[in-house]
């Protein structure tokens, strides 16, 4: 009857983005013009290339630096921007794979039960703020793992975190505030009924 | 006292007398001090006959007001930054909060955020209006008042979202917990605005109980209180007999017309919703409901399940006619001549078999029904192939309706691409090795491992592909491409005719160094160097002006320059630089842009000597011009032509109040009045 029960709870990560760098000035037109699946944006000065084998897509700069972003994994986003150098190798520049660094991981959690937010709101005052006129989830900071939960009253969560492993943490952590709460609602509910009935 | 001596006898009695303000020596009497500043109060008499005490109020905040002579050009001179922003906070508050009726209380509590959130810097980066709006929406948090933050965005006219953003981040930097928003602290508000009239408080009352009934269903969380307050005012109008159309209440609760439908929905949804008016009044049900989007969501899983029950049902189905197809076509292939159907049969057998492997070499077992489905469309298409005259036509007709061959090749066309794609992708996986992991030193080799380079070759487009793609660019950026070419063409041509001046983006001020200097003197001359001021500043004016120190005007030391209009200048700038030790600085800045608009006057004041200078004065009744117009003013005396000089600018009005502050340093102050 207590919340310690080890519930296998499916974290499924959503997207995973990275930064790398290649050490060498783009030039970006070339990119434009001799890769098949680009977008080139003038305006701003970056370059979209879509990777269909990792899903990713990645904003390249001129200076070097690129953005990958859609990946499901750790492991696919570094293929990825593996992929993705290999690739500006092949157009010629002269690249080097530095400085790969997992920048955001975004996951979605489900839990079995809805959660009210109102009273979790009360009950963890510093870290969570729940704003109804502006969005409809509670947001709970945790600082130490820099992550950021998002909970919403049907019980999916989304977080965000640095890595895999933070994203994982927190969610093990909020785990028993959100059955907390679930729970004794259900056993105030219970105690109520009882008492209903044996009037 | 402390310890003084007596400068006449050396005696160390010594008298103080507060209320004459003298410091006197008792032993020899001689007045040491005079109008000492006394801290007694003083008392004034008034016009009624009272009296009143003498002195100001200084407030607590900042240094407070210094006396400003001359009239107090501008409330905020000389003050430091913060207290200036604190004062301008001030006044935004009440400004703002005025508007939404808050009390003094309120505004005072918001005032002290402010004051918080400015110390610990959060007012930087951010504008002004809205850390005050996120101010004045904490205080409505705290003390319950049924302000929405949108009201706070209708008056300013920002996006509700970015005020949002400031408030809760301030809310978090100021530890500051705002209780969570009741939609019952609503309800009088919006019910006032209804117009109810005398029942009002009947309907409020039972507009809150259906809230309250809604917060027990779970309605409430994670919906905006407006859009609860409005469902739940609507349908109290209605009970009480009351017409308010939907378009009315939407006016009132600033939510849309689909929420507030949606809320009616839900609400209708619940059990309470079957109670007539009279039982909802008594009674209360028990059981509680789960919130409409937990509900939403299992239907939609409910939903799926359905979906995936009728598929299968539905390739049940499929197979079926698959099979009488099948029957069918056997059937007819009976009934043909026979070579023609070895032929067939044996590129069937074939094709049947290559395509089959192909297609499922590796991978697991399709449905039985998809591998029939397949291999019969594979056998029309090659049958259609080889066939090729209209018997064949007629033997795929058959069976489909008539314009199906043609589909079937379409549809098929894709198909192999797409299946020849799939395959080696597949293949190539499972030749491929698997992907290591690279070099964990990350020495910035690329590794190779795992990547395809003939996948990657395929991102590259040849010649004309690329040539292709970038028409297809071009035409599409056609526009950002045409208003740069216009913007340069407008640059090229604002340059030919000079007149170019180049827009450069904003960028932050670039501190300069500080200058080192060692006496006041070189100071303001780098200073004036590094303004640009103008070049023709006569230095030795200034250097003198430090030695007098602040005392009169340096009519002695006066040089004649080699330009006589330069004087003048130097005038000028002596003016504005002591003016500008005043509290007056803000003159000083005025000053400048005369100064400033001198130079380029001084090509058309040329080497003529100011006092014969032609009368190019009159239609110009700006001060530069009176430079000129110092001629016919020649009756005062030649030694004083310095202060002629000043005077004569003093006589233009258009400088006059300057002027006047400018020549009160000096302490010649009689004649301006006169001079014009």
């Amino acid at each position: 009857m207590d919340a310690d029960s080890d519930v296998a709870l499916d974290i499924l990560i959503t997207n995973v983005v990275c930064v790398f760098r290649t050490r060498c000035h783009l030039n970006l037109r070339k990119i434009a013009l001799e890769g098949a699946n680009v977008i080139y944006k003038r305006d701003v000065g970056k370059v979209l290339m879509k990777l269909r084998k990792p899903r990713i897509t990645a904003t390249i700069w001129s200076s070097g630096k690129i953005i990958c972003t859609g990946a499901t994994s750790e492991e696919e986003a570094k293929f990825g921007a593996r992929r993705l150098a290999r690739s500006l190798q092949k157009l010629g520049f002269q690249v080097i794979f530095t400085d790969f660094k997992v920048v955001n991981v975004l996951a979605v959690c489900n839990m079995p039960f809805e959660i009210r937010l109102p009273e979790f709101t009360k009950n963890n005052r510093p870290h969570a703020s729940y704003e109804p006129e502006l969005h409809p989830a509670v947001c709970y900071r945790i600082k130490s793992l820099r992550a950021t939960l998002q909970i919403f009253s049907t019980g999916s969560i989304t977080v965000t975190g640095p890595n895999v492993k933070a994203v994982a943490t927190a969610v093990e952590q909020i785990y028993p505030f959100v059955f907390e709460k679930f729970f004794s609602q259900i056993r105030n509910k219970d105690m109520y009924i009882r008492s209903r009935e044996q009037e | 006292m402390t310890g003084r001596v007596c400068r006449a006898c050396g005696g160390t009695d010594i008298e103080l007398d507060a209320a004459r303000g003298d410091a006197v020596c008792t032993a020899c009497g001689s007045v040491l001090e005079d109008n000492i500043i006394v801290s007694e109060v003083q008392f004034v008499e008034n016009s009624g006959g009272g009296s009143s005490a003498v002195g100001q109020f200084v407030s607590l905040d900042g240094p407070g007001k210094t006396p400003t002579l001359g009239g107090g050009f501008h409330v905020n001179l000389g003050k430091e930054s913060r207290a200036q922003t604190l004062q301008n906070g001030r006044r935004h508050i009440h400004h703002l909060g005025s508007q939404l009726q808050l009390n003094q209380h309120c505004l005072d509590t918001a005032f002290i955020f402010f004051k918080m959130a400015a110390n610990k810097s959060l007012t930087r980066g951010r504008k002004m209006a809205h850390v005050i709006a996120a101010c004045l929406y904490l205080v409505c948090r705290t003390e319950g008042t049924p302000h929405m933050l949108l009201d706070l965005s209708d008056l300013l006219q920002v996006n509700v979202y970015v005020l949002g953003k400031t408030f809760l981040l301030l809310a978090r930097e100021l530890c500051i917990n705002a209780p969570a928003i009741d939609p019952c602290l609503y309800i009088p508000r919006f019910a006032h605005l209804l117009e109810f009239g005398e029942k009002n408080h009947e309907v409020s009352m039972t507009a809150l109980r259906l809230l309250q009934r809604m917060k027990r269903d779970w309605m409430h969380t994670g919906r905006r209180p407006s859009g609860l307050c409005g469902a739940a005012l609507l349908v109290a109008a209605r009970m009480h007999d009351f017409r308010r159309t939907v378009k009315e209440v939407i006016s009132v609760v600033k939510v849309c017309e689909s929420t507030l439908r949606k809320r009616l929905t839900e609400f209708e949804d619940t059990p309470t919703s079957q109670l007539t008016i009279d039982e909802f009044m008594k009674i209360d049900l028990e059981e509680e409901c789960d919130p409409p989007s937990y509900t939403a969501g299992q239907k939609k899983l409910r939903m799926k399940q359905l979906e995936q029950v009728l598929s299968k049902q539905l390739e049940e189905v499929e197979g079926e006619i698959s099979s009488y197809q099948d029957a069918i076509e056997i059937e007819l292939e009976n009934s043909r001549p026979k070579a023609r159907r070895a032929l067939v049969n044996l590129s069937k057998d074939g094709s049947v078999e290559d395509t089959t492997s192909s297609l499922y070499g590796e991978e697991d077992a399709e449905d039985e029904e998809l591998e029939a489905a397949a291999s019969h469309m594979n056998k029309d298409f090659y049958q259609e192939l080889l066939g090729g005259g209209s018997s064949s036509s007629d033997a795929i007709e058959i069976p489909e309706e008539g314009g199906q061959p043609l589909a079937l090749e379409s549809l098929l066309g894709p198909m192999p691409t797409a299946a020849s794609l799939g395959i080696s992708d597949s293949i190539r996986e499972c030749i491929s090795s698997p992907s290591g992991d690279p070099n964990p030193s990350g020495d910035g080799e690329l590794d190779l491992s795992g990547i395809d380079d003939l996948e990657i070759d395929r991102y590259i487009l040849n010649e004309a592909e690329a040539r292709v793609k970038a028409e297809l660019w071009m035409r599409e950026n056609a526009e950002y491409l045409r208003e740069q070419r216009e913007k340069e063409a407008r640059i090229a041509k604002e340059k030919e005719l000079g007149i170019y001046k180049e827009h450069k983006p904003k960028k932050p001020c670039r501190r300069r160094e500080p200058i080192q200097a060692s006496s006041a003197r070189e100071a303001i001359e780098k200073m004036l160097e590094q303004k640009k001021i103008s070049s023709k500043i006569n230095y030795s004016v200034l250097r003198d002006l430090n030695s007098k120190g602040a005392g009169g005007p340096p009519r002695d030391d006066v040089r004649l320059p080699e330009k006589g209009s330069a004087r003048k200048l130097s005038w000028r700038r002596v003016a504005a630089s002591r003016s500008g030790a005043d509290p007056g600085s803000s003159v000083g800045k005025r000053l400048r842009p005369l100064v400033s608009a001198q130079p380029a006057k001084k090509v058309a004041v040329g080497e003529a000597a100011f006092l014969n200078s032609p009368a190019l004065g009159p239609e110009l009744a700006r001060p530069a011009a009176v430079l000129v117009e110092s001629g016919p003013v020649c009756y005062h005396p030649e030694e004083v032509a310095d202060e002629d000089d000043v005077d004569e600018d003093d006589g233009e009005p258009c400088v006059s109040a300057l002027k006047m502050l400018g020549s009160n340093a000096y302490g010649c102050d009689g004649d301006e009045d006169d001079g014009y």
